[in-house]
């Protein structure tokens, strides 16, 4: 039998709250260490024990990180969803079970590799605690994978060497129970399978992080100093991340006092209120939130886009409407985000894809905040944020200078005759702000949610509110050019996919299925919100464009057509909205039904 | 309101502080709230307060909600920023200016309707947070700007300007204060500036919150008979329980109290704050007695103001965050960023 | 303290400090805003019915409203109330329509005014209107008096002046002009039914010093100077001159003579420059056109060669202030100051003269030979005998002589018609009239204007000292008028106060600029004075206290540095406060006739 390498997809089925995580983590670092490209996507419910959860890794030479449709290894550790565990297992897959208790004769399959190791057997004589009987239930499947997909055993004892520092009495039994399941394995199965894993160098430098992970690291480099939130699946980790890296990292050397200040508040309302006020008071603020957060924070977002103060929040998205999945995944709060509060109100939306560009999107977010005083939403995911991803790895530049925008110190504002805080000085639709307490005589003024002229004083003339609108658009111009560009791989076909965040995971390999049935797109990755002028060139240039997009009513395509008076008809929407992440497959399968349906012609040359 | 700006001359032998400053130069611009609004009143207090106190008037940070109440930030201290944030959330808009800049001196000012109602929430949590501010509550029963409904601080069985009975009970904030660990809990009356303008100093000389209930008639729409929070009601039901007096280290005229009992509290900036009690019984350090003693007054129909708790030894967010002493808001990219040279280890515990 | 009793007329007139400063009550702040409305004859004739001589006055009046005036107790400079009366005068139209009426059917009683000055003229435009036969006795051919013989032109144009005399003469005054009245007995052999005496104090002091009588002819009074170069006998001066003396006179005295082709003209002042008699811009003026005025110089002796004059030789002393306060003159120990001179003009002060009023016709004349007389209404000791003007207690001014005027018109007339002076006199009484039109709206310009005392435009200075008859001050055009009278506080707007509507809310004591207002506990007044919102140490002005309020307080309003800007009236919520523009009636016969 032709062995195949580092390329198959391995679904772990478990019981929330069993500790399966830790297990099923080292099993993708272990692949990631060995030099192989790996994705992870945890796939939990909203429940803190009990209920199923699901952890999927997908294993590509390739370098493919999106999700692929099928599942080639199931481990199958929870009894309630067998049934469709067992089921969704791809002809020619293997079942690895616990077969303690034998699988019983309705689930069996033909066309599935059947690996039984009776685990719960193994625990009984090792571990008297049931708990712990449990937990390294998990560590001995683990130990089993590795001597079926034959992985290097020592990257996973020295991976338990290192998770468990500090704790030593736990290495030990942990490594027991590795060898339980590799032994095992070796001993009474066919191991290694032909499906296996090999030493690789695909992975390079890159670094293996979550999205929020990477977004809370960035906060600190971006010298973010007050971070207010309320917990919210799946945007927690962004604060917990910040203060986790602060406290390590932003601590004064001398008084050992802390350089940043976090609290959890009392809801997302408090949060993006901290957030104005303290950036009022021109500390660089953020919060982070999901959905929920977002509508609750909407007056708020009006207030600062009206006031013109910034704010940076970070909107992990999960399937909505309302409480929707709170544990899935979307991109489905983009027009809520950008036309979040009521009025003519209108906020630039940051779309980060990588762990890197959360890294980076942090300062950029709050650079951009200041510069354009308003706030900036960054449009991360669950998927991006709360799964392991390979990403490029961190940079940072000593010499970068963080923009704090247009404020007037002391000194300038002894040097200037006149100061309107809402005055256009120059032409960019933002004029220059001033601290509280910064002088004591000029530049004090009065904020507010109300109507007022240029030198901040109320007013509710016609003429001066809307000489304020008109100057707050010609803003959202300069913001155009102010924000990210598209990555655009334009060469001059007519038609071309335009998609954004985590839709750029898996469409490297959904443009290499195309092209071998005939289809070559030209891509844009769009990256921020309002579109830059090469957006515009690439949809005005493009006869047909695919918007790939995981949200039912294709909001991106929404705000294409709205914000760049698209003509709806070359908007080709193609979504996926169901809380997984958009496969490869999905993508693939859509554009080419497209293609047959409306009989478009395709690339002679078909490589085969 | 009035469309004729207040004169900028002022009185010749107005005295000056120790910034050489008048009472004038604490002023903001002229009111738009109703003739006789108590609310007036209470920002003059602040006014005299700041001016008595020579703190610089530019070093505020004046953050309100909405409402009549909230509009006053702007009628005192003009030299200071102000903050007209939205319903109800002054609290969480001043926790943040408090966190970006621990400097500034804070004053919050909200209503019965944007403290007890809408902004119940965020009352409750910036009193837990112990954000270092005064929080001053003009108290008048009712929302003004919609012409008169109830509010949740109207006593039940006081009436509408029409006659209508309120039909549910009052929330007392001075009670949720106590309950919930303010560290300085005060009731005054915006008729009587003898009592609140030293509450007032003695609130910004707290270190933490500060929290003043200031019953602050509304002319247009409670101030008739059947109102408990009329200038007439309330000065007939008024039990004045401790006054306040703040002493700087240098001598100073003190208010002349009527006969009681005196006690000093040091403050942490070398001041004293002197309580003249009216009842020498009352322990004004003792949160459960003042939480009775309110709430048994209150069903008393009486009305208890002065300095009702004050903890000796506060503590502030700050400290309980353990911050730098330097505004957060004032340090540069080298005290924030960590710099490439720790980023590539961070990298390499990512492999 | 007792509550303010707001009926007593006086009460608010005080407030009025200008109207209170004036002698003749002349209500300032009312015809300032007839000026300001562009109203200006209205503006004249208020002040024609008061002052009688409002073009005079708008030029050459001493003003004591202006020092008064509220403005200058808020830090500021007083509003410029003299020459907005001129800006009345300058622009009024036909006053004729409004002139009294002059009954042709007289009442039989004949009076008779002697010297045709300011006081006399008063006196006889007040009472023709009822009737009277009026002889004006004159020794001069034209009527005025001093302010034609000793007003130099350049200050007063003869046209204004003669336009405001001719006015009451046409009136049907029985002229008796180049008739000096030599025997006032034999004058009251005419049997008049009274008699006003208007001469002035038209005697020049003069300076027995050593040389004094050797160069008498190189030394001049400055009056008997100034009446003649009015009447054109003198028409030059040459060389050097020195006017000795620190009032008005010596002001026109030096400004004349540079006017006449003195080389040179210096003024020595025994006094301190502070102390000066001269009004302030009198004393500016002459500086303006470069006049040294040297103080602290006491005139020793006239030096002179053989008669003439060389100079004169001044001792040099310092002011030194005693513990009484007073300033005392001590020698500074340096040499004595010879100043060059050809002439020396003597302006060091006047006296009464009245050589023609026989002593033994019942009028009694004190050591300083002034006439006994009783203040209010001017009698002498002859019942039918009154005095008036600057022959009545010695030198003042026009607005004294006009102010006199009235209250001898008064007492002739309650004389003529046999009643008592004193208890038959008309009180003086106050109407108090609410200016709220609506919610913001008030009937006189509320808001207080900050800006400062503008400027009156001048001739150009070498036209001005070419010829002595071009008048210095170009006066305020329209415009700058309209500016100044901004100024004016309308202190006459009083803040009444209503007791019962009061709720004690402090809105007005949070919105008042002045800190005028305070809700305290009742004292007596020295204390209470202390214990308001800003002390109340100006004890000349009042304070307005209130009848006991519900909290057991008064509210007492310290009425030294109100503004009248009515923003207490403004932020009352029950009308509490109203700002009501107080009209005061000063007893005054002309203006019962109209």
């Amino acid at each position: 039998m032709q062995v195949k390498y580092n390329d198959f997809v391995i679904r772990f089925a478990n019981v929330n709250g069993s500790g399966s995580a830790s297990a099923n983590g080292m099993f993708a670092k272990a692949l990631f260490r060995m030099g192989i490209p790996v994705a992870t996507r945890n796939i939990f419910p909203s429940n803190i024990q009990g209920l199923p959860t699901w952890f999927e890794v997908r294993v590509s030479e390739q370098g493919y990180l999106g999700r692929r449709e099928g599942v080639d290894i199931m481990v199958a550790m929870n009894a309630e969803t067998l049934v469709e565990d067992v089921a969704s297992v791809s002809p020619g897959g293997y079942l690895l079970y616990d077969n303690s208790k034998p699988l019983a004769k309705t689930l069996r399959r033909d066309d599935v590799n059947e690996i039984g190791i009776p685990i719960a057997t193994m625990m009984l004589p090792e571990f008297a605690d049931p708990k712990q009987r449990s937990l390294f239930k998990n560590i001995t499947y683990l130990g089993a994978l590795a001597g079926l997909l034959n992985i290097e055993f020592d990257v996973i004892t020295g991976m338990v060497a290192t998770q468990y520092k500090g704790k030593d009495a736990l290495i030990a039994p942990n490594i027991h129970a590795l060898e339980l399941g590799r032994n095992y394995a070796l001993q009474y199965l066919q191991a290694p399978l032909p499906l296996q894993v090999r030493r690789s160098d695909a992975v390079g430098d890159r670094i293996m992080m979550d999205g929020n992970d990477a977004a809370g690291l960035g906060a600190v480099y971006g010298g973010a100093t007050v971070c207010a939130w309320y917990p919210i699946t799946p945007s927690t980790s962004v604060a917990e991340s910040f203060e986790n890296h602060a406290n390590r990292l932003r601590v004064d050397e001398t008084s050992g006092k802390k350089k940043f200040a976090i609290i959890q508040v009392e809801d997302e309302l408090a949060a993006i209120g901290v957030v104005i006020g303290a950036a009022w008071n021109g500390a660089r603020a953020f919060t982070a939130t999901s959905g929920p957060g977002i509508s609750l924070m909407s007056e708020f977002l009006g207030l600062a886009y009206f006031a013109e103060i910034p704010a940076v929040v970070w909107d992990i998205q999960r399937s909505g409407p309302s409480t929707g999945m709170p544990t899935r995944t979307q991109q489905g709060d983009l027009i809520g985000a950008a036309y979040a509060s009521h009025g003519d109100t209108k906020h630039p939306l940051l779309f980060p894809a990588t762990p890197k560009e959360c890294f980076d999107f942090a300062t950029a977010a709050l650079d951009l905040a200041d510069r354009a005083q308003t706030p900036i939403l960054v449009m991360s995911d669950l998927e991006l944020g709360m799964n392991d991803n390979l990403s490029e790895p961190l940079q940072w530049d000593d010499a970068v200078r963080y923009d704090r925008g247009k404020v007037l110190d002391s000194e300038a504002l002894e040097n200037s005759e006149v100061f309107g805080r809402y005055l256009d000085v120059d032409g960019d639709g933002i004029g220059y702000r001033t601290l509280p307490g910064t002088h004591p005589d000029k530049g004090a003024f009065f904020t507010r949610g109300t109507s007022r002229d240029e030198f901040a004083a109320y007013t509710e003339s016609p003429e001066a509110y809307e000489r304020n609108m008109q100057r707050l658009e010609l803003k959202w111009q300069t913001i155009r050019g102010l924000v990210p560009a598209a990555e655009i791989d334009d060469q001059k076909r007519r038609v071309g996919v335009l998609f954004f965040g985590t839709t750029a995971l898996p469409m490297p390999e959904a443009l290499d299925l195309l092209h071998a049935d005939g289809i070559a797109l030209d891509s844009c990755r769009v990256r921020a919100f309002p579109f830059g002028a090469e957006v515009e060139a690439f949809v005005q240039e493009h006869d047909l464009i695919f918007v790939v997009e995981q949200n039912r009513d294709a909001q991106m395509r929404t705000l294409l057509i709205n914000e760049l008076q698209t003509a709806p008809a070359k908007l080709v929407p193609v979504l996926y909205y169901a809380g997984l992440s958009i496969s490869a497959d999905t993508i693939h399968q859509q554009i080419n039904e497209y293609f047959t349906a409306n009989k478009l012609s395709r690339i002679s040359e078909v490589q085969s | 309101m009035t469309f004729v700006a207040k004169p900028k001359v002022h009185h010749p032998n107005l005295p000056l502080n120790e910034l050489g400053l008048t009472r004038r130069d604490y002023e903001g611009s002229v009111s738009t709230l109703c003739a006789g609004c108590g609310h007036d009143s209470v920002s003059a207090a602040i006014v005299q307060a700041c001016a008595e106190l020579s703190l610089p008037p530019h070093r505020f940070a004046k953050v309100s909600g909405i409402g009549c109440s909230s509009k006053t930030p702007s009628y005192f201290l003009n030299k200071s920023h102000g903050f007209n944030s939205v319903h109800g959330r002054m609290p969480s808009v001043m926790t943040g200016a408090n966190l970006a800049n621990r400097e500034l001196l804070g004053i919050g000012v909200s209503g019965d309707g944007d403290s007890a109602s809408i902004g119940l929430g965020q009352f409750a949590h910036i009193v837990r947070r112990r954000i270092n501010m005064l929080y001053l509550v003009d108290n008048n029963g009712t929302y003004g700007l919609t012409k008169g409904q109830f509010s949740a601080t109207n006593d039940k069985g006081s009436t509408s300007k029409k006659g209508a009975p309120n039909l549910y009970e009052p929330i007392d904030l001075v009670s949720m204060a106590l309950q919930i660990g303010a560290t300085f809990v005060a009731r005054s009356f915006s008729g009587d500036k003898t009592q609140l303008v030293p509450l007032i100093k003695a609130a910004l000389k707290h270190k933490g919150m500060a929290f003043i209930d200031v019953i602050s008639p509304c002319v247009a729409f409670n101030n008739h008979n059947g109102s408990t929070k009329s200038y007439e009601f309330v000065r007939e039901h008024t039990q004045e329980l401790v006054n306040a007096d703040l002493i700087m280290t240098h001598p100073e005229v003190t208010v002349d109290y009527a006969e009681g009992s005196r006690e000093d509290v040091s403050m942490p900036d070398g001041s004293t704050l002197r309580l003249h009690k009216l009842d020498a019984d009352y322990d004004a350090h003792d949160r459960v007695g003042a939480l009775n003693y309110v709430q048994r007054s209150q069903e008393q129909g009486e009305v208890v103001t002065g300095l009702l708790y004050v903890d000796p030894d506060p503590v502030e967010c700050h400290d309980i965050m353990d911050t730098v002493d330097q505004p957060l808001n004032e340090l540069n990219e080298a005290q924030l960023c960590p710099g490439s040279a720790a980023l590539a280890d961070i990298n390499a515990s990512y492999r | 303290m007792q509550s303010t009793n707001v009926d007593d007329p006086n009460y608010f007139h005080k407030v009025v400090d200008c109207q209170w400063a004036c002698p003749a009550h002349t209500p300032v702040p009312e015809y300032i805003r007839l000026i300001a409305e562009e109203r200006y004859t209205e503006a004249y004739m208020l002040n024609w019915d008061s002052n009688v001589f409002p073009g005079v006055l708008g030029r050459t009046c001493d003003r004591p409203c202006e020092p008064a005036c509220r403005r200058v107790r808020t830090e500021e400079k007083p509003v410029a109330i003299c020459r907005l009366k001129r800006v009345a005068a300058d622009n009024k139209g036909d006053v004729s329509a409004y002139m009294p009426a002059v009954p042709t059917a007289k009442n039989g009683k004949r009076i008779a005014l002697i010297g045709a000055g300011p006081a006399s003229l008063a006196v006889a435009r007040d009472l023709l209107p009822f009737g009277y036969e009026v002889h004006l006795f004159e020794k001069d051919a034209k009527g005025g008096g001093f302010m034609r013989s000793q007003i130099p032109a350049f200050r007063l144009p003869e046209e204004v002046l003669d336009e405001e005399v001719e006015r009451i003469l046409d009136m049907g005054v029985v002229c008796h002009f180049g008739e000096e009245i030599g025997s006032m007995k034999t004058l009251m052999e005419q049997d008049f039914d009274a008699y006003f005496v208007g001469t002035g104090a038209p005697r020049g002091r003069d300076l027995e010093l050593l040389g004094r009588q050797e160069v008498d002819d190189y030394i001049h009074i400055g009056i008997d100077w100034l009446s003649s170069v009015a009447f054109g006998h003198i028409t030059e001066i040459s060389g050097k001159v020195i006017v000795m003396g620190g009032g008005n006179t010596a002001m026109d005295c030096c400004r004349t003579s540079l006017r006449l082709g003195a080389e040179s003209v210096k003024v020595v002042v025994r006094s301190a420059f502070e102390v000066m008699k001269a009004s302030e811009w009198e004393k500016e003026d002459a500086m303006r056109e470069g006049i040294p005025i040297i103080n602290n110089r006491p005139p020793k002796e006239f030096v002179h060669e053989n008669g003439k004059l060389k100079g004169v030789l001044f001792e040099c002393v310092e002011p030194v202030r005693g513990e009484d306060g007073r300033l005392r003159y001590e020698p500074t120990g340096e040499p004595d100051e010879f100043i060059e001179a050809d002439h020396v003009l003597m302006a060091i002060g006047q006296d009464n003269h009245c050589p023609w009023i026989e002593r033994d016709l019942g009028i009694e004349f004190d050591k300083w030979d002034c006439p006994v007389l009783d203040e209010v209404t001017l009698q002498s000791d002859n019942p039918k005998v009154f005095f008036g003007g600057d022959s009545a207690f010695g030198p003042e001014n026009i607005i004294w002589a006009s102010a006199h005027a009235h209250r001898a018109a008064i007492s002739i007339h309650l004389l003529c018609q046999g009643k008592d002076l004193k208890a038959d006199r008309p009180p003086e009484g106050v109407n108090l009239l609410s200016t709220k039109m609506g919610v913001h709206e008030w009937a006189y310009d509320a808001e207080h204007d900050a800006s400062a005392r503008n400027l009156v435009p001048l001739v150009e200075h070498t036209t001005a000292l070419t010829n002595i008859k071009v008048e210095v001050e170009l006066g305020f055009d329209e415009a700058l008028a309209a500016q100044e009278a901004q100024r004016c506080l309308n202190c006459d707007v009083q803040t009444v106060f209503a007791e019962k509507l009061c709720i004690e809310c402090d809105a007005c004591v949070d919105i008042c600029p002045m800190d005028c207002i305070s809700f305290v506990t009742n004292d007596e007044e020295p204390a209470l004075r202390q214990t308001l919102t800003a002390p109340a140490m100006n004890t000349e002005q009042a304070l307005y206290v209130s009848t006991d309020l519900p909290t057991g307080r008064v509210m007492v309003k310290d009425e030294d540095v109100c503004l009248h800007c009515g923003l207490c009236a403004e932020r009352c919520p029950t009308n509490a406060w109203d700002m009501q523009r107080s009209v005061v009636h000063v007893p005054q016969l002309g203006s019962f006739a109209s």
